[in-house]
């Protein structure tokens, strides 16, 4: 098989610049250069979008509205008002994903939210600030989120380890969704356009139809990914903000 | 659309009269309009992505429940006691999770 052909060498993460300092490895990679790319396209599309600040939006501050309405409409709905505070936080990490994501289906583009690294990091910051946030809002009350109320006393210690449990899976979880889905979806385009090469101009169209077809649900998750993503960022801050509502 | 046609007249009396046509709109459907864009609106729309949600739940739940048990045996030397045990607790941290997760589909749904 040729060397372009392999459907995993496009996550391959290559050094651009190689800086080591003491001994740790800090070269800017083809994923740091993506996810600075995505920092600067979204800083520009919302100031660029908003520099006229006209009364009836045209088509850029349209847009740039949206995304600031669905954002913040999501934390009121899912972390109350009190959630708002966290709106910056909660619409910094939408954009951002979102942003990967588009940027990683533009044929030659890298996206660094396939890495579980990536992902892994944004839901450990997630994970560790709601775990912050909750102790710091609630004290040591914050530890009933593990024993709901109305369990009988002989089942709570069975019930403190599930829950406890249950509250470890959230990072992996958060994470592993958004890498998984970008990596097969990737993988996928892959295969099936190295089927349209090697089928050639005869048989070649039907995976053609395929692969835009696929592309079409590709743009569907790489938006579905962030706001999911979001959405459980802010349903975990409500139970650190609002403790009784499980 | 009798509603839809903009009047002619001074700038700001246009601005007013808008004003006024939202307000009506508004008050005529609050809830559709909110519900056609709202959060919800998304997630709706793919049962693909719930069910992998659900997938990833109750593995990785049953994965961390199995990791904490086997650390355990490691630490106290007792081989397949905790592992077991605690295999078992996190498949019923799964299944918690993914009725969590239901529950909130059906309050979007």
């Amino acid at each position: 098989m040729a060397e372009g052909a392999n459907p995993l060498e496009q996550f391959a993460i290559h050094r651009i610049v190689t800086i080591h300092i003491g001994g740790i490895d800090a070269s800017i990679t083809n994923s740091a250069v993506a996810m600075v790319v995505a920092i600067v396209l979204v800083t520009l599309f919302l100031t660029l979008g908003m520099r006229r600040h006209a009364l009836v939006p045209g088509r850029w501050q349209s847009l740039a509205e949206m995304s600031y309405e669905f954002v913040a409409n999501m934390v009121r709905e899912n972390s109350g008002h009190d959630g708002m505070r966290y709106f910056p936080f909660i619409f910094t990490l939408f954009m951002f994903i979102l942003f990967c994501n588009l940027l990683g289906l533009i044929p030659y583009n890298f996206t660094p939210t396939s890495h579980i690294i990536v992902t892994f990091v944004m839901a450990m910051v997630v994970f560790i600030g709601v775990t912050v946030i909750g102790f710091a809002r609630n004290g040591v009350g914050f530890l009933r989120l593990f024993a709901p109320s109305g369990v009988p006393v002989f089942l709570l210690p069975l019930i403190v380890v599930i829950e406890f449990i249950s509250y470890l899976t959230r990072p992996i979880s958060l994470s592993i969704r958004l890498f998984a889905n970008m990596m097969a979806g990737h993988t996928m385009l892959k295969v099936f356009a190295g089927f349209v090469v090697s089928l050639g101009i005869l048989a070649g169209w039907a995976p053609l139809a395929f692969v835009v077809a696929l592309f079409g649900l590709e743009l569907l998750i790489a938006f579905l990914q962030a706001y999911v993503f979001a959405i459980l960022a802010c349903i975990y801050l409500n139970d650190a903000l609002n403790l009784h509502a499980h | 659309m009798s509603e839809g046609e903009p009047p002619k007249g001074e700038p700001a009396k246009r601005l007013d009269d808008l004003d006024e046509r939202l307000r009506r709109l508004r008050e005529r459907a609050p809830d559709e309009a909110v519900k056609k864009v709202g959060p919800g609106a998304l997630a709706r729309q793919s049962a693909y992505g719930f069910a992998f949600r659900i997938g990833v739940e109750l593995v990785v739940a049953l994965a961390i429940g199995g990791g904490i048990g086997w650390l355990l045996d490691r630490w106290l030397g007792t081989m397949p006691l905790f592992l077991l045990v605690f295999f078992f607790l996190g498949a019923a941290a799964g299944l918690l999770n993914v009725f969590r997760a239901a529950k909130e589909m059906n309050r979007d749904g």
